[in-house]
């Protein structure tokens, strides 16, 4: 509702002031009088937005109606003019020239003042309607651009299901996948939820999330969840839906069919067991033939030629690695590592690891220093796991620090966790290969690692199991002087 | 210790070739089937001393025929060695520990296997013999 205009009455003349004010006033209207051009624009100055109309009379003493009218039209003010004059002559018609809605004659009858009035009172209706409807229309125009039929035509096109309830946890909106999944027992909108619905987790969830801020629970927290339908597995993310006021007003559910990602997936693994399968199966022969001719097995060979199978023998040494590697890390990273939790002496493990690669450092002439604290806890942890850190951790330091440099292996206790950490003198790494360093098949290619051979997934393969331990990894390096890699394993889970 | 007699069945007519080779060039007596059921036939007709199962096979596949062969009790105390394509030493571990549940096989060994390996594997069975 628009409320009633408020009137200014711009006059010097007492009489005329109040013959107006009576007027106004026994039909309501907020009158306030000013006795000159300067009270006037005094009082639009400070009280702009409390003047709708202006009777501004013309025969003003001091500046002046005009002026009046002038500085209105600069500051753009929204206030109605309405000019008085006695004449209603040249005057006038200069006043309304200048932006004065109408001109009055001072001599007027009642009914003349009101049909004058009525017209500016009907003026300054209109414009605050169409300011209105300005204002609205900025507001929707989101809304006007994607109306209600547009939502549910897009919301039907989805593959994705969305269900949403009110704040009492009435169905109020589902789309046409959700019908379409059998997830309802019979389209019913505007029905409490649990009859709606088949699936009574989902039922909860989405009650829940309307109880959510009250206490003992998070407000506005989100559930993340997979729901067995049939033979469909469906993802579900459920909200509550929260209005501009921060208040909840109903749940709102969005379902995601799991099966197509998990058949994906299945092809993924398929194709990977398939390719290292293939490979596996010929490189296991080739290791084969190549081993029984260069033990002579097939007969005489010379020392050439010794030499040169002794080189492939290696090459696919290393290929067979690459594949192995490969397979680890899937099985990592698909969770399918079976790990053996059982506990285990941490030293030992170490120390047998180290053994393996001692020969290798003193062939490069690096020495190997393993400090091994005393009465270390035993670590629950998988054997083959922790083997692998090792062998990966200590390897890589080896294979990347120069002839004469020093490897240092420390085991020991920091707080509740497990502390393995592997420095070396080597040629450390650079800040933008830092990041990528945990990346599969990420290798620091430069002239100096060239020589250097490996499948590029052994930091991958340790990532992947300090996490399934529930460990953290943290690597810092400077290049020219060294890498430190510290690997901690919380000693409970 | 020459002259055992060891099955060795494998669908990889090229890695029995070389590891025939090896294996008669430490005095072993092989004999070859190269899927599952001409395995177990051979097990039965030969008596070997000792059997190199592949496990991927066409026909029957390795952990089948070791089963068998366990199950029967002509056949059961013959050492059978089991070629899984399965990992590594990452997951040998706990892979042997489930697989030995399900089969009872004697030893395993990964593929692809380093002859030294394997020579070791079954001189320790026939040593238990």
């Amino acid at each position: 509702m628009l409320t009633k205009p408020s009137i200014l009455v711009v006059e010097n003349d007492a009489a005329m002031v109040n013959r107006c004010g009576r007027l106004l006033l026994s039909r309501g209207y907020k009158v306030r009088t000013a006795e000159s051009s300067k009270e006037a624009l005094h009082f639009v100055e400070k009280y702009r937005a409390d003047v709708d109309i202006m009777l501004l009379s013309l025969e003003l003493p001091d500046l002046g109606a005009m002026s009046v009218i002038e500085v209105l039209h600069r500051i753009k003010s929204r206030i109605l003019v309405m000019a008085m004059s006695s004449e209603c002559g040249e005057e006038a018609i200069e006043a309304i020239h200048a932006g004065a809605y109408d001109c009055i004659r001072k001599t007027f009858t009642n009914a003349r003042f009101w049909t004058k009035m009525n017209r500016v009172m009907e003026r300054f209706t209109l414009a605050r309607h169409l300011e209105i409807l300005k204002k609205e229309r900025e507001s929707v125009l989101a809304k006007d651009s994607c109306d209600e039929g547009t939502i549910l035509t897009i919301l039907d096109s989805m593959a994705d299901m969305i269900l949403v309830t009110d704040q009492k946890g009435n169905l109020i909106l589902c789309n046409k996948a959700v019908v379409e999944s059998g997830l309802l027992s019979g389209r019913r909108l505007g029905r409490p939820v649990e009859e709606c619905l088949k699936n009574k987790d989902l039922v909860s969830f989405m009650m829940a999330t309307l109880q959510s801020g009250q206490p003992g629970r998070p407000f506005g927290h989100h559930e993340v969840c997979l729901l067995e339908t049939g033979d469909a597995k469906l993802r579900a993310h459920i909200n509550p839906v929260i209005n501009g006021d921060g208040v909840i007003v109903g749940s709102v559910a969005l379902l995601h069919d799991m099966s197509q990602t998990d058949a994906m997936n299945q092809v993924k693994a398929d194709f990977m067991s398939m390719v290292s399968h293939e490979l596996k199966a010929p490189l296991s022969a080739l290791l084969m033939q190549i081993s029984v001719v260069v033990d002579g097995l097939a007969g005489d060979i010379n020392a050439k030629q010794k030499d040169l199978l002794g080189k492939s023998k290696e090459k696919t040494k290393g290929m067979i690695a690459l594949v192995n590697d490969l397979l680890d890390l899937r099985r990592i990273e698909e969770g399918k590592a079976l790990l053996v939790i059982e506990p285990l002496d941490m030293g030992e493990i170490l120390q047998r690891s180290v053994d393996l690669m001692s020969l290798s450092a003193q062939e490069e002439n690096i020495r190997l220093e393993v400090n091994i604290a005393d009465d270390l806890p035993l670590l629950s942890a998988d054997r083959s796991g922790m083997q692998a850190i090792f062998v990966n951790l200590v390897s890589n330091a080896v294979k990347y620090t120069p002839s004469g440099g020093r490897v240092t292996v420390d085991l020991n206790m920091a707080g509740k966790f497990l502390r393995i950490k592997v420095a070396d003198t080597g040629l450390g790494i650079e800040k933008a290969d830092l990041e990528h360093i945990f990346d599969r098949f990420y290798r620091i290619k430069s002239e100096q690692t060239r020589s250097i051979g490996g499948s590029g997934l052994g930091l991958a393969i340790v990532k992947g199991i300090v996490d399934a331990h529930k460990g953290t990894i943290h690597l810092e390096s400077e290049v020219g002087k060294g890498t430190m890699i510290i690997v901690s394993l919380p000693l409970e889970k | 210790m020459a002259g055992e007699k060891i099955l060795l069945v494998d669908d990889d007519y090229d890695f029995c070739e070389a590891t025939e080779l090896l294996l008669q060039a430490r005095g072993y007596d092989v004999t070859m089937a190269h899927d599952g059921e001409e395995g177990l036939e051979k097990v039965r007709s030969r008596q070997p001393d000792l059997v190199i199962l592949d496990v991927m096979m066409p026909k029957m596949n390795g952990y089948d025929v070791c089963v068998v062969m366990k199950a029967d009790p002509e056949l059961s105390a013959i050492p059978v060695i089991l070629l899984t394509a399965v990992g590594r030493e990452m997951f040998k571990t706990s892979y042997t520990k489930q697989m030995g549940l399900m089969t009872e096989a004697d030893d395993y060994i990964a593929k692809p296997v380093e002859p030294q390996e394997l020579v070791e594997r079954i001189e320790a069975l026939l040593k238990e013999e």
